[in-house]
């Protein structure tokens, strides 16, 4: 059977359905075929990315019925390079998480493998997807793990975060519903490409409102002032490995909703403003709570949604070094801040309240994890010869490129900022007295290994960008060459499968 | 003065949306031509439902067929939602004998007619979505139509248990089929969903190849989920 986009969806559904039956099988079978689904997640990757190196995209309709008029999925380099960062990413954290919690009960064992595994997929069918509402589907698919997740841990804050993010989450999947709605009752298709084509045709003031509605709904999940209310409060409360995924997948399904609306869907040009102040004020309050938080979990989620709100700005910016940046932001973001929080929930299961002020001497105990929260760390804030230098390089370049001497401004003022609180946290492990003993819990030897494969990635990737840049500049002219999109969704009969 | 300020924003929120909705062109007929040479979405599923799907239903052509992704993709929603359900009320097994069901008092009369009724309504539901490719309705309306009917006697009868066990088998078992149809068609159509056999004619219980079928995959997962959900949310934890 040949390879093709619909596996990223059928085989973990297959797994999903199948797994309450063959748990009664082996106990251990939930935990092992998340992770086969996965690496054959990057399988599918390979090949496809293969493929649009050679053909410029990959695109299946469903049912036999051509778009517009069935639904069909497609993979230009934007899309495949995401899918293939979520797929990996997917993989890695099932690495880490494979033995999490040993004692863990049969019951909900069985839960969070399914839970994990259709969050995961959910977002790679949001991204793939070339149908809004079937984009509406998987967000949903999303939404309903992403807030089971939160509240896994059943006490009290946990199921609090839970409940505040079912209504925000919520609040979300209507106003993009109604959205499709509108868009629907005006342009007769749901098709993407199409819509693109027909969207001169709606009335100006109409036009606006669907934006509205579709920034408004799409900003939620991709963490956007003033609507990340539930990021915080979930990202600390749940298991550590989903609030990885939170940041590695989640988060960056958002940002590609958010990202086809206003590139390919509408004409708008006030919504790349928009993105600019939306991103900016985003990054300033999150990084200023960010420096109030006392709890570890806490700051790196306030820091991850200043990540965001720095993506947003980059692609706001809308010229091609821009997107490129943004894009190189995402990957790094996606890889760094997964890496923060694997290390970050292992330091705070041992640390005695949870709080930053009890890592002292951590630097002694767990040497191997605080190392890598530091690579981590130094990788965040944009330190040589990590990652993270390049995709704030990028960022700044661009800016300059379009004489935004303010922005450029904000952004280094900021970065200031996440020094300061990235910094205490690691002189907090190096250089302060070993104040209590506790035993440790040490991390399993799979954990090390995932947690070891980013910070490799990190460094690889730092020492030598070029070895991604191609696919990025791939995928960035992609997003701004909107014409092509539409000729490979509506006028494809090459490469078809 | 808080209160005041955010009637007056979701008032302005309110006229805005309204003006918008206003001008949505309800009543036009906005299908166009369903014989152009390339006619909207819906003129095309008009035009060609009843040769190539052989479905006298359109609705559920577009449901099941055209648009099948979308349903493969609610009825897992569903059935996410009831494994969160599961998992955030999951109680471990030294928890679980501790549990009963919420008792309600319930008199002779609602018993008796709770017991008259539930076949009535498995019969229905079952009609329902057994004929969702002929009239109105279909796998989601059936299957929840039977879960009321279940809800009926979980409400009724302290000692009625659905058996999990079951429950299990069904509702994977129609989750998978689903799938599985799909992989046939992609295996031996190269498109997922594809490659629906014409048999039956139209208009007849046997028609529509295998979107009945599909249909009824996902009447019983339905009907089994949202049993389960309702289950899970009626066994409460007595005060001690």
């Amino acid at each position: 059977m040949v390879i093709t986009p619909i596996h990223y969806i059928v085989v973990p559904l297959l797994a999903a359905f199948a797994i309450p039956l063959l748990v009664k099988i082996h106990k251990e079978l939930p935990r092992i075929i998340p992770g086969l689904v996965m690496f054959y997640n990057i399988i599918i990757s390979i090949v496809l990315m293969q493929q649009v190196n050679e053909f410029g995209y990959v695109s299946e309709v469903i049912a036999g019925w051509k778009a517009p008029w069935g639904i069909n999925l497609i993979i230009t380099p934007f899309s495949g390079f995401l899918v293939s960062l979520i797929s990996f990413m997917g993989f890695v954290i099932w690495l880490y998480q494979y033995r999490f919690k040993r004692v863990i009960d049969v019951g909900e064992l069985k839960s969070y493998g399914i839970l994990q595994m259709m969050m995961i997929t959910g977002a790679i069918g949001i991204i793939i997807t070339g149908d809004i509402f079937n984009m509406f589907v998987f967000l949903e698919i999303v939404a309903i793990t992403a807030i089971s997740l939160t509240s896994f841990y059943r006490h009290r804050d946990g199921a609090e975060a839970g409940f505040k993010y079912l209504l925000i989450g919520g609040f979300s999947s209507t106003l993009i519903l109604l959205a499709i709605l509108l868009l629907y009752t005006q342009v007769g298709t749901l098709n993407m490409a199409e819509i693109s084509e027909k969207i001169h045709l709606v009335p100006q003031g109409m036009k606006a409102t669907i934006l509205v509605l579709f920034i408004v709904g799409f900003g939620i999940e991709a963490e956007m002032f003033p609507l990340n209310g539930w990021a915080p409060d979930a990202y600390s409360q749940a298991p550590g490995p989903t609030s990885a995924a939170f940041a590695g997948i989640v988060v960056k399904a958002g940002v590609y909703g958010l990202i086809r609306i206003i590139f390919t869907l509408f004409d708008i040009e006030g919504a790349f403003d928009f993105l600019i102040i939306g991103g900016l004020v985003t990054m300033i309050i999150a990084e200023f709570s960010a420096l109030k938080q006392t709890n570890l979990k806490r700051m790196l989620a306030y820091s991850s949604i200043g990540q965001m709100g720095l993506v947003l700005i980059a692609f706001g910016i809308g010229t091609k070094t821009a997107v490129f940046a943004a894009l190189f932001l995402m990957f790094n973001h996606a890889v760094i801040k997964s890496l923060l929080f694997m290390t970050g929930s292992i330091l705070m299961y041992n640390s005695k309240d949870k709080t930053i002020s009890t890592l002292n001497g951590m630097g002694k105990k767990l040497p191997f994890i605080s190392l890598l929260f530091s690579l981590g760390a130094f990788a965040i804030v944009g330190l040589p010869p990590f990652s993270g230098f390049w995709s704030k390089l990028y960022i700044l370049t661009a800016a300059a490129g379009e004489e935004m001497i303010l922005l450029i401004g904000a952004i280094l003022a900021v970065s200031i900022v996440e020094i300061v609180y990235y910094f205490r946290v690691v002189s907090k492990m190096y250089f302060a007295e070993e104040t209590e003993h506790i035993t440790i819990f040490k991390p399993s030897v799979n954990a090390k290994i995932a947690m070891g494969i980013l910070g490799a990635v990190i460094l690889i990737i730092g020492l030598y960008p070029d070895l991604i840049t191609g696919y990025l500049h791939n995928a960035a002219d992609m997003i701004l060459d909107k014409a092509s999109y539409i000729d490979f969704v509506l006028n494809s009969n090459a490469p078809v499968q | 003065m808080k209160k005041v300020l955010v009637i007056l924003l979701l008032a302005a929120l309110g006229y805005f949306l309204a003006q918008t909705f206003l001008e949505i062109p309800l009543g036009e007929n906005r299908i166009g031509d369903i014989n152009a040479q390339k006619p909207t979405a819906a003129g095309y599923y008009l035009s060609n439902t009843k040769e190539k799907s052989k479905v006298a239903n359109v609705v559920t052509a577009i449901v099941v067929n055209y648009r099948g992704l979308d349903t493969l993709g609610e009825v897992t929603v569903l059935f996410l939602a009831t494994t969160g359900v599961a998992s955030i009320l999951y109680r471990r097994k030294e928890e679980e004998e501790e549990v009963e069901r919420l008792n309600l008092p319930s008199s002779n009369i609602i018993r008796t007619g709770a017991r008259v009724l539930f076949p009535a309504i498995t019969l229905l539901g079952i009609y329902v979505f057994i004929h969702g490719h002929l009239t109105p309705g279909g796998g989601f309306q059936g299957g929840t139509i039977v879960a009321t009917g279940f809800l009926l006697m979980l409400i009724s009868y302290k000692g009625f248990n659905t058996n999990h066990n079951i429950m299990t088998w069904v509702e994977s078992i129609a989750g998978l089929s689903f799938v599985l149809i799909g992989l046939w068609g992609l295996i031996t159509d190269h498109t997922f969903l594809g490659n629906i056999p014409q048999i039956g004619e139209l208009n007849k219980l046997l028609s529509g190849g295998l979107i009945p079928i599909i249909y009824i995959a996902v009447g019983f997962k339905v009907a089994v989920e949202l049993t389960g959900i309702l289950d899970i949310l009626l066994k409460i934890k007595p005060k001690k």
